[in-house]
């Protein structure tokens, strides 16, 4: 173990060394209080502080990534280039511990950065409603939806149903001969299928629909909110961009068979379509088992056109902001950590440009994983077991920063990084696929000559 | 772990370089037999690209043999009980620029696991010793070659290592430097080390090794004791005291009688033997006039440092007083060369400087009386008390390796040598 330090030590002197070090640290220092000064949002305090929170820890993600690339990628193949490692590899020292101690180093440097930049971001975002004039009912939307830590439950729109409707049109069609003839089968049912997904979520002049939640577990503090997060969409967009709509949310089942366990909250909204938007109404709403219904009524005096309620979510307070910030952070380092095993490990093999740019193209892919894993099936579907021998395994072996990995989508909805899904990103990313990365360096260092010449 | 009696010793070792197709290029080693004893000073010579370094590397496994095997201390360099007997000093320091001295050696001390009060003690006196006491807290990257080479030494003794694999360890030194780190193989290998000596410098190999071995593409060309390959048995070598011309008449004239030519003339003088006298004495003189001359005649940071270390060392090297007239110490001997039946042993290795440097007041060196030949710099007997206890004891442990520890003893000496 002190020799793994003692590389590590060495590691951290080497790579202090590194202009791009300095580069960083310099950069953050002047972008990050400047951002909070000139970055506004949509005017209100609490876009600032979802624009100013979300851009400055990305920023603080990239560029500790863009660090960590370089130095893990630097420390071991420079050492190799100018031949110290002669005296490292000929002393008793394993192969295997040069790896760790290196992985250390860079490991060490990352913590380190990474709270000293988590936490002016942090500190910059507390400051930032002193220094801010806003009306107090601004100041408490900041509190209700940014400065917390909600569990969100969202709508999930059950797509095997849906192709399931769009298969029984398709052969309706087929039956009455009513299929275009410009388009192939394939075109046909996926325009059916967009179709039936776009109906499930419109709501017609007139008409209605409810949503019900289960397992909402508000806390019990009886000055809990309870938050509907949804976005408009319209079939024709109004002519001021703005979509009228009626909401009651309570316990609607016990309503429709006559009883009344809970209050029935009916909120108006207006808001512009393709936007965000929430609301609050006390946890009440909520019934002892659970249960919360969410109904939306398209009355036709309001619009006139299809609404679209699209990505419904319930939101509720299960913590505290500081403590959320730190699971956001906890996922950054998951992401540095994977990246300082992958800059090493390549180059066990590699040299140092080729490294760079490897590591540089699979955290890229890491930021895009889910696009990349979505467009590949859609190609794969067709090659039915090689691509799932083949290809999907090896696209499950990509690192994933992107979506739920991502620290910006809990950020901006003040939403709970869950505890179980931290644990899940870490042993996903850290124990498994860093440690695979690790344990093939590991092989690869070993039985590598390290004064290997080839004429 | 049992001992063979050979500290190194390759079978059949065979390095082939490939090109990038993987296809043999390159026989850069072949078929190597190499054994080198414990406690010898085993000179490894070759011309460029001979071999040697690919041999060292594959004993250190920095590269691994196409075929053929290499046993390194009974077992293999990969073994970090092996390894952790073994210094290595490669054909460049290969420092890490931005550490300073200091750290650079406390660097190599934690990879060899040594605790951090043996280690700072071994820094220091080795810093000491290599003569960089001064610039321990400077960055290696500022130092010039040799003083490069002396941290890379310091950082090859450091573990106190039973065997010692140095590639050209006195490139870029001065020739002080160079006479110091041949005294310091010389009383290494006295301690019981052996010594694997890669160089080009013949006259150091000749004066320090007790077996050369002559590598040329890959293989060797000849192997054997200095004094076997390089005895003259055709021709023998009378050293005296200056003599007068009737005398040498008398010699002429036995020499006729015997149908023997010979050649008489006043030795002549090694050039780095006269150049380290002359430094030497410039010291001395500039200690005894410290203060108006002190900086006379040095150029800069670097050549201070040298000039301390020199005053330091050599005196600590040197119990006797300094020679008074130096150019002169020689000529008052007469070398008879001739070609008659070999009656004593000749072409010694010349080992007058190690003399002068570690023999006592009494022993003037080449002051006119016979010299007995000895048979090589390493077997020469050395006094005790010539050699400092000091810094080598701290550092090797008195006479055998030492076992980690420290005795207060240990740490006293050292404090009055760090002055």
């Amino acid at each position: 173990m002190k020799k793994v330090w003692a590389v590590a030590r060495n590691t951290i002197a080497q790579a202090l060394r590194m202009k791009i070090a300095g580069v960083v640290i310099i950069l953050l220092l002047i972008l990050l209080p400047m951002m909070s000064l000139v970055m506004i949002g949509d005017g209100t305090l609490l876009g600032k502080l979802q624009t100013f929170s979300s851009y400055s820890l990305s920023l603080v993600g990239l560029m500790l990534c863009v660090l960590t690339i370089a130095i893990s990628t630097f420390t071991l193949s420079d050492e190799i280039k100018r031949r110290q490692i002669f005296m490292v590899v000929t002393k008793p020292v394993s192969r295997w511990t040069i790896l760790l101690g290196k992985f250390l180093g860079v490991v060490l440097i990352d913590v380190f950065l990474l709270i000293f930049f988590a936490s002016a971001v942090y500190g910059l975002t507390c400051l930032i409603p002193y220094w801010t004039e806003v009306a107090p009912q601004e100041y408490q939307q900041a509190q209700n939806e940014f400065f917390t830590a909600r569990e969100g439950i969202k709508v999930v729109i059950d797509n095997a149903e849906i192709q399931k409707r769009a298969k029984e049109r398709y052969q309706q069609m087929e039956k009455d001969r009513r299929l275009p003839e410009t388009m192939t089968p394939k075109e046909i049912k996926a325009q059916l299928f967009n179709e039936e997904r776009i109906r499930e979520q419109s709501i017609e002049p007139g008409r209605s629909r409810q949503w019900d939640f289960n397992g909402v577990r508000p806390a019990s503090d009886p000055n809990a909110l309870i938050f509907v997060r949804y976005k408009y969409d319209a079939s024709a967009t109004p002519p001021d961009g703005r979509v009228f709509g009626l909401w009651s949310i309570g316990d609607l089942q016990s309503y429709e068979q006559g009883t009344l366990t809970t209050p029935i909250y009916n909120v108006r909204r207006d808001a512009p379509t393709r936007s965000a938007q929430e609301f609050a109404v006390p946890a009440g709403a909520v019934a002892k088992q659970g249960y919360l219904g969410v109904g939306f009524v398209n009355s036709p005096e309001l619009n006139v056109s299809t609404v679209m309620v699209q990505d419904l979510e319930i939101l509720y307070k299960v913590g505290s902001f500081t403590e959320n910030y730190c699971r956001m952070v906890l996922l950054l380092l998951i992401r540095l950590i994977f990246l300082a095993v992958l800059g090493i490990v390549l180059t066990t093999w590699l040299s140092f440009p080729v490294a760079i740019l490897v590591c540089t193209v699979i955290f890229g892919l890491g930021t895009v994983n889910g696009f990349i894993v979505e467009s590949f099936d859609g190609f794969g579907v067709g090659m039915g077991t090689v691509y799932h021998y083949s290809i999907q395994p090896l696209l499950s072996l990509l690192p994933r920063f992107d979506g739920d990995f991502s620290p910006t989508k809990y950020i901006i909805s003040g939403r709970m990084v869950r505890g179980m899904f931290l644990l899940r990103a870490a042993v996903e990313t850290i124990g498994f696929k860093a440690f695979l990365l690790m344990l093939l360096g590991m092989w690869v260092f070993r039985s590598r000559e390290v004064a290997k010449t080839a004429v | 772990m049992a001992e063979s009696q050979f500290a190194i010793e390759t079978i059949a070792l065979t390095k082939v370089f490939p090109d990038w197709w993987g296809r043999s290029r390159v026989v850069a080693v072949d078929n190597l037999n190499l054994r080198i004893r414990t406690n010898e000073i085993y000179g490894f010579l070759g011309p460029n690209g001979s071999g040697k370094t690919t041999t060292i590397k594959m004993l250190l496994n920095l590269l691994h043999p196409t075929s053929g095997a290499a046993v390194v201390l009974g077992g293999s360099s990969s073994e970090a009980a092996v390894s952790s007997r073994i210094g290595y000093l490669p054909e460049d320091s290969y420092l890490y620029r931005y550490l300073t001295a200091y750290e650079t050696l406390d660097f190599y001390g934690r990879l060899f696991g040594l605790p951090s009060s043996i280690r700072k003690l071994r820094i220091e006196t080795l810093l000491d010793m290599v003569g960089l006491a001064g610039v321990g807290n400077r960055q290696v990257g500022t130092f010039s070659k040799g003083m490069a080479r002396r941290i890379g030494l310091a950082g090859a003794l450091i573990n106190d290592p039973d065997l010692l694999i140095l590639d050209e360890p006195t490139s870029g030194m001065d020739p002080m430097g160079t006479r110091q780190i041949k005294d310091l193989l010389v009383e290494l290998a006295r301690r019981g080390k052996t010594i694997l000596l890669c160089s080009h410098l013949l006259a150091d190999v000749e004066d320090i090794c007790d077996r050369i071995g002559i590598l040329y593409g890959g293989k060797m060309q000849v192997e054997g004791s200095v004094r076997e390959l390089l005895e003259q048995t055709g021709e023998t070598q009378i050293r005296t005291h200056s003599l007068n011309e009737s005398a040498t008449q008398r010699i002429r004239q036995i020499l006729e009688e015997e149908q023997g030519e010979c050649e008489i003339t006043h030795p002549m003088d090694k050039l780095e033997s006269f150049f380290v006298r002359v430094v030497a004495k410039a010291q001395q003189e500039m200690q005894l006039t410290s203060g108006a001359g002190a900086g006379a005649g040095i150029s800069g940071f670097l050549a201070d440092k040298e000039i301390v270390r020199q005053l330091g060392i050599l005196e600590q090297l040197v119990s006797a007083e300094p020679v008074q007239n130096p150019t002169i110490t020689e000529a008052d001997a007469v070398t008879i060369q001739t070609q008659l039946r070999p009656v004593t042993e000749s072409s010694s290795p010349d080992n007058s400087l190690l003399r002068t440097l570690t023999a006592s007041k009494t022993e003037v060196p080449l002051s006119g009386k016979m010299e007995s030949s000895p048979s090589g710099a390493a077997q020469q007997p050395k006094p005790a008390e010539a050699v400092k206890k000091d810094i080598l004891e701290d550092l090797l442990g008195r006479g055998k390796k030492t076992d980690g520890t420290t005795t207060p003893t240990d740490s006293k000496t050292d404090g009055e040598t760090a002055e």
